[in-house]
C-alpha cells in the first residue's frame, strides 16, 4: 500500500477523531450548563407562581407571553383535581414527588419541578429535547472548523508527503537506471536522515558486489591469458602435423599434439576445480574422512608417474586420522601437492605423511627438489603465479586450489624446508574430527 | 637465416623450432632470459624471437638492455600480453614487430620474413641478382625465368649469399647461418652445397676467392 495514502488516511482520521472528541466534550459541557440554567429557571418560575396566589384566570394572564411550548404548567387543587393547564392537549402526568424529577410521556421526555402551597400543587415541566438541541448546536459549532479544514488539510498532507517521498522516487530512479557495471556508491549528502541507513546498506552491498565482480573479472582475464599458452602450442602442433612430409614426422607431430591436448585439458580441469572451490559457492559436503587412508590411495595413484621420473614415493601414515570434510576436495588437495612434489623433484624422494597430534590432523608432502625461496613462498599461493623456478607444464593454479580447499575446511597450509634441509615441505593442518 | 628462439614453454618452443626449421631457418632455442642474453652476445643471429614472460630475466628488460648497448639485432616479440599498452611498451623498448599468442606458423614465418626484409632494406619479398630470382616468401628460386628445385640447405645458403650480393662470406659464417647448436656439421658441408648450387644454377654464379670467402656474382 502506498505510504502516501496511508499517511493521508491516518492523519485525516486522527484530525477527525480529535474534532469529534472535542465536539463530544463540548456537547456534554453545554448540556450540563444548560441543565443548570434551565433547572434554575424552572425552579424560579415555580417559586414565582407559589409566592402569589393566583386564581386560574390570573395565572393564565400572568403566563401570557411565556413561550407557548417551553414550559408546561399545571396546577392541581387539594382534591387532586387539575385546576389549571397551560397546554391542555399535552399529557404530562403529575409528578410523583416534589422537587425535580424526570418524566417520560407519550409526548417525549420532560424535566419537572413540583411544589405545594396551601393545598395547591404547582408543577412546571419543560421538554428535555430543548436542552439537547442547545448542547448539540454548541457541539456542532465546535466541530464545524474541523470538518471545513479537513479537505484543505488532506490536500496539504498529500502535497507535503509527496514532496518528501519524491526523494525516495528519485533515489529509486538512480538505482533503477544503474547498469551492472556502475557500482559506485549512491550519494548520501542530500538524503533525509531516515533514509540514510537504507542508502548506507545499499552502498555497502554495492561495494561488496563491486569487489566480487572485480575479482571475477580478474579471474576470467587471468584464465583467458593462461589458456593462451596451451592454445598457442596446440595451434603450432596441429600445423606441424598437417604439414608433416613423411610418416615419421607425422607421428612425432601427433605425439606432440596429444601431449598439448592433455595439457590444455589439465589447465581447464584446474580452472574448473578452482571455480568449484569458490569459498562462497557452497558448504563443504561434511563426512568423516580418514586422511591416512586417502593418502594411501593418492600415493598409489601417483606411483607410476613417480617411477617414470625416478622418484621414490614413500608414505608415513598413522592409524586413522579422521577429519570432517569433503572427500573429493581433500583428494584434489592431496593430488595437487603430490603432483607438484613429483614434478619438481628431478630424481629423488617424495614422502607423503598423514598424522594426528594435539587435536590437529597433519597432511604433509616432503620432496628433495630445489625447494622454493622463502621470499617467494607466500606468493606461490596466488593463482597463476609461476615462480622463477617454476617447472614445465604447471598451470600456476595447483597451490591456489590447495589453499582454497584448506581454507574451506578451516585449515591452513604452509610451506617450509623439508626435514634434512633440502627440498620443500608442504604442510596442511586440519582440525581433527571430534 | 639463423634465428634465436627465446621461449620458456617447452611445447610452444619445440613446435615453433620445428616449424621454422621446416621453413629452412636454423633455429636455436633457449628457455630463459639469462641464456638468451648470453646467446645474443655471440652476434650470430639474424633475428631473435623473444617471449616476454620469461623466468630469470624478463624479456622486456633484456630487450631494453640490448638496445641500450647498441645491439641492433632484429627482435620479434612474442607474448600473451595483448593490451595496447603492452604492445606499445614492447615496440618502444626496441622490438621490430610484435606477435600475440595464439599465433600460427604461417603468420610467424611471414613476420620473420617481413622483419628480415625490412632490416636488409628491401621492401619486397623477391630478391633479384642478375638472372637469379629468389622469392623469399614462397621459397622459390628461378634461374633465367626457369624454376629450380633446391633442398632446404641449398636454399638457405643461396639466400644467405643473396642477402648482400657482392659481399664475401667465410665458410665459418656460412656454417653458422646454416646449422644450429645441436647439429653435426661435416667438415665439407658448405662446399658440398655450393657444388650442388653451381650444378643446378650456373657454374659461375658463386665465386670463391682464396682468403676472402664466397660471394654471389649474379652474372655468368
Amino acid at each position: 500500500m502506498s505510504m502516501r495514502r496511508r499517511l493521508l488516511f491516518w492523519l485525516l482520521s486522527s484530525v477527525l477523531a480529535g474534532g469529534l472528541a472535542a465536539a463530544a466534550v463540548v456537547f456534554f459541557q453545554a448540556r450540563y450548563a444548560a441543565n443548570e440554567i434551565f433547572d434554575y429557571q424552572l425552579r424560579q418560575l415555580a417559586l414565582t407562581l407559589r409566592d402569589r396566589t393566583y386564581s386560574p384566570r390570573e395565572l393564565a394572564e400572568v403566563l401570557q407571553g411565556e413561550d407557548a411550548l417551553e414550559f408546561v404548567i399545571q396546577v392541581w387543587g387539594p382534591d387532586g383535581k387539575r385546576v389549571y393547564a397551560s397546554h391542555p392537549k399535552l399529557d404530562v402526568p403529575g409528578a410523583v414527588q416534589l422537587g425535580f424529577s424526570d418524566l417520560t410521556t407519550r409526548d417525549g421526555r420532560f424535566r419537572v419541578f413540583a411544589i405545594q402551597q396551601r393545598g395547591l400543587t404547582i408543577q412546571v415541566a419543560q421538554p428535555v429535547a430543548a436542552r439537547d438541541q442547545l448542547a448539540l448546536a454548541a457541539a456542532g459549532r465546535t466541530l464545524l472548523p474541523f470538518v471545513v479544514a479537513l479537505p484543505l488539510l488532506g490536500w496539504l498532507i498529500w502535497r507535503l508527503v509527496g514532496r518528501e517521498v519524491r526523494f525516495l522516487e528519485s533515489t529509486a530512479k538512480v538505482v533503477a537506471s544503474r547498469s551492472p557495471e556502475s557500482l559506485e556508491a549512491i550519494e548520501t549528502t542530500r538524503v533525509p536522515e531516515e533514509i540514510q541507513p537504507l542508502i548506507g546498506a545499499l552502498n555497502g552491498l554495492l561495494a561488496r558486489l563491486g569487489t566480487a565482480l572485480a575479482q571475477q573479472r580478474q579471474f576470467i582475464a587471468d584464465a583467458a591469458h593462461e589458456l593462451r599458452t596451451p592454445l598457442t602450442a596446440l595451434m603450432l602442433q596441429l600445423q606441424l602435423a598437417e604439414r608433416a612430409r613423411d610418416e615419421a614426422e607425422r607421428q612425432k607431430a601427433h605425439a606432440m599434439l596429444r601431449e598439448g591436448i592433455a595439457r590444455a585439458a589439465h589447465v581447464v580441469e584446474q580452472l574448473l576445480t578452482l571455480a568449484r572451490e569458490d569459498p562462497d559457492a557452497r558448504k563443504a559436503a561434511q563426512e568423516k574422512v580418514d586422511l591416512a587412508e586417502l593418502a594411501r590411495a593418492v600415493a598409489q595413484a601417483h606411483e607410476s608417474s613417480a617411477a617414470a621420473k625416478g622418484v621414490a614415493l614413500r608414505t608415513v601414515l598413522d592409524g586413522p586420522v579422521v577429519v570432517e570434510g569433503d572427500r573429493a576436495a581433500l583428494r584434489t588437495l592431496m593430488d595437487n601437492l603430490v603432483d607438484n612434489a613429483i614434478r619438481y623433484t628431478p630424481a629423488g624422494d617424495v614422502t607423503i605423511k598423514a598424522q594426528g597430534r594435539d587435536g590437529e590432523a597433519f597432511f604433509e608432502v616432503d620432496d628433495s627438489g630445489p625447494g622454493i625461496p622463502v621470499a617467494e613462498r607466500a606468493r606461490v599461493f596466488d593463482r597463476f603465479y609461476r615462480g622463477e623456478t617454476a617447472a614445465e607444464g604447471g598451470t600456476g593454479l595447483g597451490l591456489a586450489i590447495v589453499r582454497r580447499i584448506a581454507d574451506r575446511h578451516r585449515g591452513a597450509v604452509e610451506l617450509a624446508d623439508a626435514p634434512g634441509g633440502r627440498g620443500l615441505a608442504a604442510v596442511v593442518k586440519l582440525p581433527l574430527a571430534s | 637465416m639463423r634465428l634465436l628462439l627465446v621461449e620458456d614453454d617447452s611445447m610452444i618452443g619445440a613446435a615453433a623450432q620445428e616449424g621454422l626449421r621446416r621453413e629452412g631457418h636454423v633455429v636455436d632455442w633457449v628457455r630463459d632470459g639469462r641464456e638468451a642474453a648470453l646467446a645474443i652476445a655471440n652476434g650470430v643471429y639474424d633475428l631473435v624471437l623473444l617471449d616476454l614472460g620469461l623466468p630469470r630475466r624478463d624479456g622486456l628488460s633484456l630487450l631494453r638492455e640490448l638496445r641500450a648497448k647498441g645491439n641492433e639485432v632484429p627482435v620479434l616479440v612474442i607474448t600473451a600480453r595483448d593490451a595496447v599498452a603492452d604492445r606499445i611498451a614492447g615496440l618502444d623498448a626496441g622490438a621490430d614487430d610484435y606477435l600475440v599468442k595464439p599465433f600460427d606458423l604461417d603468420e610467424l614465418s611471414a613476420r620473420v620474413r617481413a622483419v628480415l626484409r625490412r632490416r636488409s632494406g628491401r621492401g619486397k619479398s623477391v630478391i633479384r641478382v642478375g638472372e637469379l630470382e629468389i622469392d623469399t616468401a614462397a621459397r622459390h628460386v628461378k634461374w633465367k625465368r626457369r624454376e629450380v628445385a633446391l633442398s632446404a640447405r641449398e636454399y638457405a645458403l643461396l639466400e644467405a649469399l643473396a642477402d648482400r650480393p657482392g659481399a664475401f662470406h667465410t665458410r665459418a659464417q656460412l656454417e653458422e647461418r646454416l646449422y644450429g647448436w645441436d647439429e653435426e656439421i661435416a667438415s665439407n658441408a658448405v662446399e658440398v652445397h655450393i657444388h650442388a648450387l653451381r650444378r643446378k644454377l650456373d657454374a659461375g654464379l658463386i665465386r670463391n676467392v682464396r682468403g676472402m670467402g664466397y660471394t654471389l656474382a649474379g652474372e655468368s
